[in-house]
């Protein structure tokens, strides 16, 4: 075997090697990538899971003596001409207009046995603070203590003593100072409405109504179809 | 550009990119119905996948987050995170021209709104801005003080100035060196 021969051996023999480690590399890269992919897309299955597991309704959560089952107060004879439902949000500007606009005339279609009205506080304005939310369990406690006249009555107040969307809001005196003078015991409320008695039933109805499709506040439901305002002064006459 | 700057260029546009989609998607966790409704309130999606949607987006933005944030497969994540603010940069438009008044949820929230239209602008110059950083991840995904340069050290050759600075070691190109 001459030199040359030996030399050209030598050469392809080394060519070979790093061919042999250049396609062991690319293996490594290949199964690094796909690994950590993987893993990652486990993680986000498994997350997702929790997520939906968390949007469910908390069937422990303590209800409020007095309430629907859909997560809200019922006013009026059940057999009515119409079933009126509102989802509403006691921080909600647009829910104060409603309630200026049209309680007047939904009180009298209780009292007149036309209609039932119930009334479903949603904590959904959640980027304005805790305020909606420590709301809405202060009415459920004070449906709970009181029983739904006063319930309305505190309702009607926190309307019309609304606090602006943004900056400060009222702390948990003064919603408490508003249950007695819708007619309720400081006694009765005062717990309840420090402790968040009923934030689990105030959630499951964001979570209710979130799979039911609401959009916003207020939402108005007549016997099972939205209204608008004026469908709605129709559906009263 | 020098390439050294060029990583470390690469590495703030990861940690600011990173940084946004982990907060917000780690506002957005806790609330996950709140998340359906902000979802929703795009009018945009068909009614059946607007749950999935909510349920899924703010793991996505953290999971995202995190792997930009650890520069863990860089170019795949400023191409999801690129397609991800394209749509929302979508979303918002589409709302604005439709005269929606919403929450663009983005931080958390969500839902109609009062007055959304003012922000619009500010919303929409925002995501732009964080889709060229996407972008430019996709295009040079190699960067200072990453996890992909450890799995996926340059290959010979590759790490001198100019070369291979955009060559993709996600897939496999086949030719030897």
């Amino acid at each position: 075997m001459s030199n040359r021969d030996k030399a050209a051996e030598r050469a392809a023999r080394a060519a070979a090697l790093r061919a042999e480690q250049e396609h062991r590399e690319r293996r490594r890269r290949l199964f690094t990538f796909g690994g950590v992919a993987l893993a990652l897309l486990v993680i986000v299955a498994v997350a997702v899971g929790l997520q939906l597991r968390a949007g469910d309704v908390d069937d422990t959560a303590a209800v409020p003596r007095g309430a629907t089952e859909s997560y809200g107060m019922s006013l009026g004879e059940a057999g009515a001409d119409h079933e009126v439902v509102i989802y509403e949000d006691f921080i909600c500007p647009a829910c104060k207009g409603f309630e200026k606009s049209f309680d007047a005339e939904l009180e009298s279609a209780v009292a007149d046995g036309r209609a039932t009205v119930e009334y479903r506080p949603l904590n959904f304005l959640t980027q304005f603070g805790d305020y909606s939310e420590r709301s809405a369990n202060a009415f459920a406690v004070v449906l709970d203590a009181a029983g739904p006249e006063v319930a309305k009555e505190f309702h009607d107040i926190l309307y019309a003593e609304q606090p602006p969307e943004t900056g400060d809001h009222p702390d948990d005196a003064w919603l408490i100072e508003k249950a007695v003078e819708a007619g309720a015991t400081e006694a009765q409320v005062s717990d309840g409405i420090v402790g968040l008695e009923f934030k689990g039933w105030v959630d499951n109805g964001v979570k209710a109504a979130t799979s039911a499709g609401i959009k916003g506040t207020p939402t108005v439901i007549v016997d099972g179809e939205p209204v608008s305002d004026t469908e709605l002064v129709e559906v009263l006459e | 550009m020098v390439w050294g700057v060029k990583q470390w260029v690469g590495l703030l546009a990861r940690l600011v990119t990173g940084a946004v989609w982990i907060v917000a998607g780690a506002i957005k966790l806790p609330d996950p119905s709140g998340s359906i409704r902000a979802v929703r309130a795009y009018e945009l999606l068909p009614e059946s996948i607007v749950p999935m949607v909510g349920y899924a987006l703010p793991v996505v933005e953290v999971v995202l987050g995190l792997c930009l944030v650890l520069g863990l497969l860089t170019r795949v994540m400023g191409v999801l995170s690129a397609l991800l603010f394209v749509a929302f940069i979508v979303g918002i438009s589409a709302a604005w021209a439709r005269g929606l008044s919403i929450d663009c949820g983005c931080f958390g929230g969500g839902g109609q709104i009062e007055d959304a239209t003012s922000k619009y602008p500010w919303e929409i110059a925002r995501d732009v801005g964080l889709l060229l950083l996407s972008v430019r991840l996709a295009i040079w995904p190699r960067t200072r003080w990453s996890l992909d340069a450890v799995a996926f050290p340059p290959r010979a050759g590759e790490s001198s100035p100019g070369s291979g600075e955009g060559e993709d070691w996600n897939v496999e190109s086949g030719q030897g060196r």
